[in-house]
């Protein structure tokens, strides 16, 4: 539960999220506007600014996707407001576009972009080192090192993309994000400003002469920022005399590297920079460095930015000096104090503080004890029933063409019907690919194609390739698995909810409509927990000569519980007839609903699991599948 | 003041794990130890492997707790439990709820369950001390299964090793749950504080 921490006073030590110290880093820093998207790990952000609208008279949004979210922000900046947009790495690449030419512009209110790098794709379909964006983009950069500076390096960067007049990028990464940790408040601001907006269109109107007035002036922004960052105190260079090792830790590498070295007992034998602003590096301090040393590894999380740079400047100044990075710290994987250590300890010589081989091989010795255990779809989840009735109308009607119907993917909770039994996730590329690659396997190929893609992301990106189709003649069947939330982050409101991130009342715009609207002309709506019906509108939808579009509608499992918890309703789960019961085994061949149960050959139902929604009952071919207390299997 | 104390806390999405490591972060602030924690959240809660680290003490920076570092393991589930192994240091304790969750892809027959015994000799085996007990049952006794993270939670308590005072610990579970839910969580507290406490004395 994120709290209101707009009633933290200053000076009040609290314990929070990364995220949380984030949100609360933005109000002390004057934001007025924030937006974003959710992705994880960055969502907490602008939910706990949400919490916090209303005490502090801020305006908050959940904007359509990333791009918005950015440009929301970026029409405040104009106007002299101080703005946010906060999202995860690949979100980024959704605002990129933008992203550049406000690099041009510079700001009037400070602008920050956080972007939550997931790296080891925890929650992602890839990883990606946003410092790259950042660079073509000339946006500097501050990475924290912990949760206290993640809360206030943000209120700083307010200040700082005003005095520099650039927009800012607050680079974190998941164990930033969603570490948590002892954060002691500081004061927020008293004073609102009242945002103008003013016409430049030299400043503002992006044409070819206003683009190319504008390259000048960001350059010498940058160079402005480059020599400042050796001064300020998101750096700081501590030279040990005859130190033969310098270490060089970025962002939140300067923790480990501070565990590794105590545990080799290297602390205050080798020189240590930490650097704070990883774009531009505080080229002064590094040059500091390399020249009192004779070795330098640098340590950082994901790609070798920072390492690049630090070679250029070797380079460039002539210093002969080894610099290490890659070729000890790994590419692959978190970062981790093991894994700073063994770097260490290999440059310097210096004996492991444990013998690390020995807990790899207890990892070996007890692997094959360990189930796998992949994450599946909630028990009652509407989205299993919606696949097991596209699945079963899709292979009836692939039967005409000989092959096996497609489906492309996107990203969401349905994202997991990958797994067994299900298996209808043919491809999962970026938020509304699923449609996009549709399109082309239409012109490619002959088979049922069904892209089946989340409400959230319908709206984020899957409209564009909607129209695309139906322009193209892309005979494709759109699914919109609509359960009325954004449920894989944690159930934050979108355009199909009716309400804002602040819970005011709006239009819910639905799936359907957008699609009669895009010019599709078989559109239509399924309930999922009604599977003949369901099966019989995707059948028609499949033989329909030109673009279709199916949305099934059911409110995610884990809101309807919760609301029916507050509502005082018992939840009455099903169980199974031992006697009517043949073990065919049909109910988890093909559903798997968690729930569902096989005790030795026996199949029984968890009542702690159940949520009661009846679809088990449905498929079990020998009715042994029925309501607690009822004896004939009749649905509620 | 404490040094450095690690504990990684490992489950099941839906077990309460982060839960517990909000629980005892807050207690641990309101101690004034520096704290430091980490979990994983997305992907994992649906049903995945959950595992999250709360450290404390004035030589912590890092969220992790380092490989071989860890002074106590809650496993809320027994291979869960044997999952996280490696992040026990030598003299490390490992507080284990026997109560096995299967995953759905073992009826699938995609994966095996090993057999509980097998799993908790091993733990035995690999670490120095092992406190091992049916805390879902406890939780049962305490009113509901849902508890079983405080079971947990006053199991690490009931090792003695916990720098946090328990009437900090509660005084956090009443301030985030209703009066009721207090009352029910903080009965499955002081079981698993019992049990684990007098275990403890056995080992």
């Amino acid at each position: 539960m994120l709290r209101d921490l707009a009633k933290g006073l200053p000076g009040e030590r609290v314990f929070l999220l990364g995220n949380e110290a984030i949100a609360r880093g933005a109000m002390e820093g004057g934001v007025q506007i924030a937006a974003a998207y959710p992705g994880t790990p960055s969502t907490e952000i602008l939910e706990t600014l949400a919490q916090a609208s209303k005490h502090l008279g801020l305006y908050v949004e959940w904007s359509t996707n990333e791009k918005v979210a950015l440009e929301v922000a970026l029409g405040a900046s104009i106007c002299g407001l101080r703005a946010m947009a906060s999202m995860k790495h690949v979100g980024v690449n959704v605002a990129h576009d933008s992203l550049m030419t406000a690099g041009y512009m510079g700001v009037k209110g400070g602008l920050v972009v956080v972007s939550a790098d997931d790296v080891r794709a925890w929650s992602s379909q890839n990883e990606q080192d946003n410092r790259f964006t950042a660079k073509q983009a000339y946006l500097p950069v501050l990475e924290p090192s912990n949760v206290q500076e993640a809360k206030d390096w943000t209120a700083d960067a307010f200040e700082l993309s005003e005095k520099f007049n650039q927009v800012f990028m607050l680079r974190t990464v998941t164990r930033i994000n969603h570490a948590r940790g002892d954060v002691t408040l500081g004061k927020l601001p008293k004073k609102h400003r009242k945002g103008v907006f003013r016409k430049d269109p030299s400043w503002l109107t992006h044409v070819p002469t206003t683009a190319r007035k504008n390259r000048p002036l960001m350059i010498q922004r940058f160079k402005k920022i480059s020599q400042a960052v050796n001064r300020l105190p998101y750096n700081s260079l501590e030279l040990v005399d005859e130190a033969k090792l310098g270490v060089i830790a970025c962002g939140l590498s300067y923790a480990y590297t501070l565990e590794a070295t105590k545990w080799l007992g290297l602390d205050g034998k080798v020189s240590l920079l930490k650097v704070g602003t990883t774009h531009p590096i505080p080229e002064d301090l590094v040059k500091r460095l390399l020249s009192s040393v004779e070795e330098v590894l640098v340590v950082e999380e994901l790609e070798p930015f920072v390492e690049l740079h630090v070679k250029a400047i070797a380079g460039e100044e002539n210093i002969k000096i080894k610099v290490h990075g890659k070729d000890l710290i790994p590419l692959i994987g978190e970062l981790s104090t093991r894994k700073v250590t063994e770097a260490l300890a290999e440059l310097t010589k210096a004996k492991l503080p444990i013998d690390f081989s020995r807990l790899d091989q207890l990892r070996k010795e007890t692997a094959p004890l360990i189930p796998s255990r992949p994450p599946a779809l909630c028990p009652g989840c509407p989205h299993r029933a919606s696949f097991y009735a596209i699945k079963t109308a899709a292979k009836s009607v692939a039967k005409n063409y000989g092959v096996e119907p497609i489906y492309p993917g996107d990203i969401g909770c349905y994202s997991l019907a990958v797994a067994p039994p299900l298996e209808t996730v043919d491809t999962l590329i970026s938020m509304g690919a699923s449609i996009g690659v549709a399109n082309g396997l239409a012109h490619v190929v002959r088979a049922p194609i069904l892209a089946c893609i989340g409400d959230s992301t319908f709206f984020h990106a899957g409209i564009p390739p909607l129209i695309n189709a139906v322009y193209n003649h892309a005979k494709i069947t759109v699914i919109v698995l609509d359960n009325l939330t954004t449920a894989m982050t944690g159930f934050q409101p979108h355009p199909g909810s009716g309400f804002t991130a602040t819970g005011v009342k709006t239009t819910q715009l639905k799936a359907e409509n957008v699609a009669k609207g895009c010019g599709v002309r078989f559109v239509e709506v399924a309930d999922p927990f009604d599977s003949r019906g369901a099966i019989d509108i995707v059948q028609r939808a499949l033989m329909f000569e030109g673009p279709s579009l199916v949305v099934f509608r059911r409110k995610c499992t884990l809101m309807e519980l919760q609301e029916k918890r507050k509502r005082g309703e018992k939840v009455v789960p099903y169980i199974v007839d031992a006697e009517k019961c043949k073990q065919c085994g049909v109910c988890i061949k093909t559903f798997a609903c968690p729930a569902i149960i096989k005790k030795d050959k026996n199949y029984a139902i968890d009542d702690l699991l159940c949520t009661g929604c009846g679809f088990c009952a449905e498929i079990c071919p020998y009715e042994a599948i029925h309501l607690r207390g009822k004896e004939h299997g009749e649905r509620i | 003041m404490v040094r450095e104390f690690n504990i990684v806390i490992a489950g099941v999405g839906g077990q309460g794990t982060i839960l517990m490591t909000e629980i005892l972060g807050k207690a641990a602030t309101i101690e004034g130890l520096k704290v430091r924690g980490s979990e994983i959240l997305g992907m994992a809660v649906r049903g995945g492997p959950v595992s999250s680290t709360i450290r404390v003490g004035s030589e912590i920076h890092g969220p992790l707790v380092p490989e071989g570092k860890g002074d106590v393991l809650v496993g809320l589930e027994p291979t869960e439990a044997l999952r996280n192994i490696t992040y026990l240091s030598k003299n490390g304790i490992a507080v284990i709820n026997t109560r096995p969750i299967i995953p759905y892809t073992v009826p699938l027959g995609l994966t095996k369950y090993p057999h509980i015994k097998n799993v908790l000799e091993t733990l035995k085996r690999k670490s120095r001390s092992v406190i091992a007990f049916d805390a879902t049952k406890l939780a049962k006794e305490a009113g509901t299964p849902v508890v079983v993270n405080m079971v947990m939670l006053g199991a690490l308590s009931g090792t003695g090793k916990l720098p946090i005072k328990n009437e900090t610990l509660k005084k956090v579970m009443k301030a985030h749950f209703s009066k009721e839910m207090a009352r029910i969580n903080i009965k499955a507290f002081d079981l698993g504080f019992e049990v684990s406490r007098n275990l403890a004395k056995r080992n």
